[in-house]
């Protein structure tokens, strides 16, 4: 099984885990008529109605109010105006680079004197071994080579198969790629002028021609190539965006409820599991929905403009990315919705926000370092494993190819137990803080509390 | 008193403080009841009580004798002391989705909004957002909230505060009918007046535990008699005061109003103020429900 089916695997198993979940716990009942001709429940525990939506329908009064977080915050201008600036950056990162290689033409070379047929077939291979492709045109005599070097119009000149000559000279830390093809052509015209200094017979001559590198073997796996370097990077700051935005807006959607006082309102309707889960659930959809439209898109345009991004494993680093985005909000969700739980101002939601936001800053800094060094440490392989860095070190592993299908599962696997966990511990304070108003509910009353 | 409400024993502790002490007492079905008490005397925790927004340490809450669940709880309404609707969301919006959280279907939940907007005059403000609404017509949003799924319980803490007169007025007359049609409503209130006018009985509690409880029209006339007597030329009743058996409660624009202990004639009064001066006013009244108030809590 490869990692995609896996992946796939995960989230069906997810979804199902959901579905079950919801479907075990009673149908829709009956309204009755009530008093004065309104309806009114029966009873069960999920509201009623052929109308209602497929969301709410699914997962109860936990969808209806997950279904009113989605409306209110796609409604929302930040989300509007955040999602369009998200995707103009993408298609920057994308057409740009595109742009730019298209504009970039073929390296001129100019050739004073004669070139054997031979040499310019090796210029030209030589160009081509550091990704150039090279153009050779014919100047008069040494002073036009000069002229148009200095006018641009050529790279660099060959004179008379011996000597090379360019405009400005090339420093030894310069990677460009005009430096490149002066030290490439520089080399061709070198070896070429010792093999007929060695007197080579023609047979040896057409022997060296035939000449391949041999096989290199290596004790690591080889850093990812430049698209799938560029889908981590994408990938990260995708990750660390979405965690950081939608987890708190979880924070503050929390304190704003409470705040108002209309979680008494709420909770004297639903039980609080049903409002937290329903607040999380839609929160967490909308972010989904955001950045696999930006996957999508992304993709679509890497595609369309025929961009290096769905090279190699990127779209494979994309994919786990969206996987592990569900993974990681689904973890700390409910940390900072139990953090909101306990603050009823703006000035208190930032106190509690900092130190929650540390394993994210932490795992998204160490992911950076990690995709910009091209190759994962011990212990960046173990930030893999932890859930609350995880998010941002695996997909980086899936992109250097030095992960397997199993240690992605488990690392899932790992991640959904300790959400499990996570939110039960967080229900709890939730439960015990988010009526408790006055003043900041300090965890360890709420922690410390007997679960009556 | 049997009654679709009953609360047994509630007894609720924070720390050293109980707020709530085997305070017991049913709310009748088809009748306004007022929850009276001075501040911190209960009455919030008690409310929050019914719809399980705080634990209690011991006692139960039934309805309709059975134990209140969160089913039963559905097909309660709630106005919380401190109001509480979502700002930014908009009025008829905000009431459907209530309504839909409360059991009812999306058609059923709407058509219910705009029966009560329409009914609480603000059927014009349903595509407004809360905040940008008035304190009156947020009251009445408010009490919509609480009304829309056609509650068979109805329970409003401080309903009244802050209102207008034609809120007030407006707010009373939907709980009055309200009760016509069969609901149960319980509501808290300082303004021992409007209680008096709008329900038919209430109950006082203090210290986390009942005090009185009873109709309105029996606490009045039991207790000690009031009378209210004017004398010519003795605006301060100097004359009562020095009655054995009589207090003087308070005196309006020259009428005295007193209280008579149970061993002292009214005529002897009568007499006694005939002794002072010309007698222009001599009426027997019944206890204000503020006496009730103030001599339960004494």
């Amino acid at each position: 099984m490869n990692l995609p089916e896996v992946i796939l695997l995960v989230l069906v198993a997810l979804a199902g885990v959901r579905l079950w979940f919801r479907f075990g716990r009673g149908r829709p009942g009956r309204v009755q008529q009530g008093r004065a001709g309104l309806p009114r429940p029966a009873g069960p525990d999920r509201p009623h109605g052929a109308r209602a939506a497929a969301l709410s329908r699914l997962t109860g009064y936990t969808g209806l109010v997950a279904a009113r977080e989605i409306r209110q915050r796609v409604r929302g201008r930040i989300f509007r105006v955040g999602t369009v600036l998200i995707l103009l950056v993408v298609a920057a990162a994308i057409v740009i680079p595109v742009l730019n290689k298209s504009r970039s033409g073929p390296q001129v070379v100019g050739i004073v004197g004669s070139l054997p047929a031979p040499l310019r077939a090796a210029v030209v291979a030589a160009g081509a071994t550091t990704g150039a492709a090279v153009r050779l045109v014919p100047e008069a005599d040494l002073a036009a080579a000069r002229a148009d070097l200095r006018s641009g119009r050529i790279g660099l000149a060959i004179v008379s198969a011996r000597a090379v000559l360019v405009s400005k000279a090339i420093g030894a830390a310069d990677t460009s790629a005009g430096a490149q093809l002066v030290r490439a052509v520089s080399r061709t015209l070198g070896v070429d002028e010792a093999v007929r200094a060695a007197g080579l017979s023609a047979a040896q001559l057409t022997q060296l021609a035939r000449a391949r590198p041999l096989p290199v073997t290596s004790l690591q796996p080889a850093p990812p190539s430049g698209s799938t370097h560029g889908a981590s990077l994408v990938g990260l700051i995708l990750v660390f965006l979405m965690l950081t935005q939608y987890n708190t807006w979880t924070l503050i959607g929390v304190m704003e409820e409470k705040s108002s006082r209309v979680v008494e309102v709420l909770l004297a309707a639903v039980r609080p599991v049903q409002l937290l889960g329903g607040k999380v659930l839609g929160i967490g959809l909308v972010a989904f929905a955001q950045a696999a439209l930006v996957v999508a898109f992304a993709l679509a345009l890497a595609k369309a403009v025929g961009s290096d991004l769905l090279q190699g494993t990127a779209p494979l680093v994309l994919v786990s990315t969206l996987a592990w985005l569900v993974l990681g909000y689904a973890f700390y969700c409910w940390v900072y919705a139990a953090a909101g739980s306990m603050a009823e101002r703006q000035d208190q939601v930032q106190s509690l926000a900092f130190p929650l936001s540390l394993p994210i800053v932490f795992g998204y800094i160490m992911a950076l370092t990690t995709v910009g060094s091209g190759s994962p440490s011990a212990f960046f392989k173990v930030l893999a494993y932890l859930p609350p860095t995880a998010p941002f070190a695996m997909p980086v592993l899936v992109g250097f190819g030095a992960v397997s299908w199993w240690e992605f599962a488990a690392s899932a696997a790992l991640s959904v137990l300790c959400t499990v966990g996570v939110a039960r511990l967080a229900a709890g304070i939730y439960r015990r803080a988010i009526l408790r108003t006055g003043r900041r509910v300090r965890l360890r009353e709420v922690v410390s509390a007997s679960a009556r | 008193m049997a009654g679709a409400l009953e609360l047994d024993g509630l007894t609720r502790r924070y720390g050293p403080v109980t707020a709530l002490d085997h305070l017991s007492f049913s709310v009748p079905a088809g009748q306004v009841v007022g929850f009276l008490g001075p501040n911190g005397a209960g009455k919030t925790t008690t409310m929050r009580a019914v719809f399980g927004l705080t634990d209690l340490d011991a006692g139960r809450v039934r309805w309709n004798n059975a134990p209140v669940g969160a089913a039963e709880r559905r097909r309660f309404g709630y106005m919380p002391e401190e109001r509480g609707l979502y700002p930014g969301m908009l009025v008829g919006e905000q009431l459907v989705y209530l309504g839909r959280l409360h059991g009812m279907s999306a058609a059923d939940a709407a058509a219910a909004t705009r029966a009560w907007l329409e009914r609480l005059g603000v059927a014009d403000r349903a595509d407004s957002k809360v905040e940008v609404l008035s304190h009156g017509n947020q009251q009445r949003v408010q009490l919509a909230a609480a009304l829309v799924h056609g509650p068979e319980l109805l329970i409003l803490d401080e309903p009244l505060a802050g209102l207008d007169p034609a809120g007030v007025d407006a707010i009373a007359g939907v709980l009055a009918a309200q009760a016509r049609e069969g609901c149960c409503v319980l509501f808290s209130s300082h303004q021992l007046d409007l209680v008096e006018d709008l329900c038919e009985t209430v109950t006082i509690i203090d210290h986390g535990r009942l005090v009185v409880s009873g109709r309105v029209d029996d606490l009045a006339t039991s207790g000690p008699r009031r009378l209210v007597v004017r004398v010519e030329g003795d605006r301060d009743a100097a004359w009562a005061r020095q009655l054995p058996g009589v207090a003087v409660s308070e005196i309006d624009r020259g009428a005295a109003r007193l209280v008579l202990d149970e061993q002292t004639d009214s005529e002897w009064v009568l007499k006694a103020a005939m002794a002072a001066g010309r007698v222009t006013e001599f009426v027997v009244q019944r206890r204000r429900l503020s006496e009730v108030f103030r001599e339960a809590l004494a």
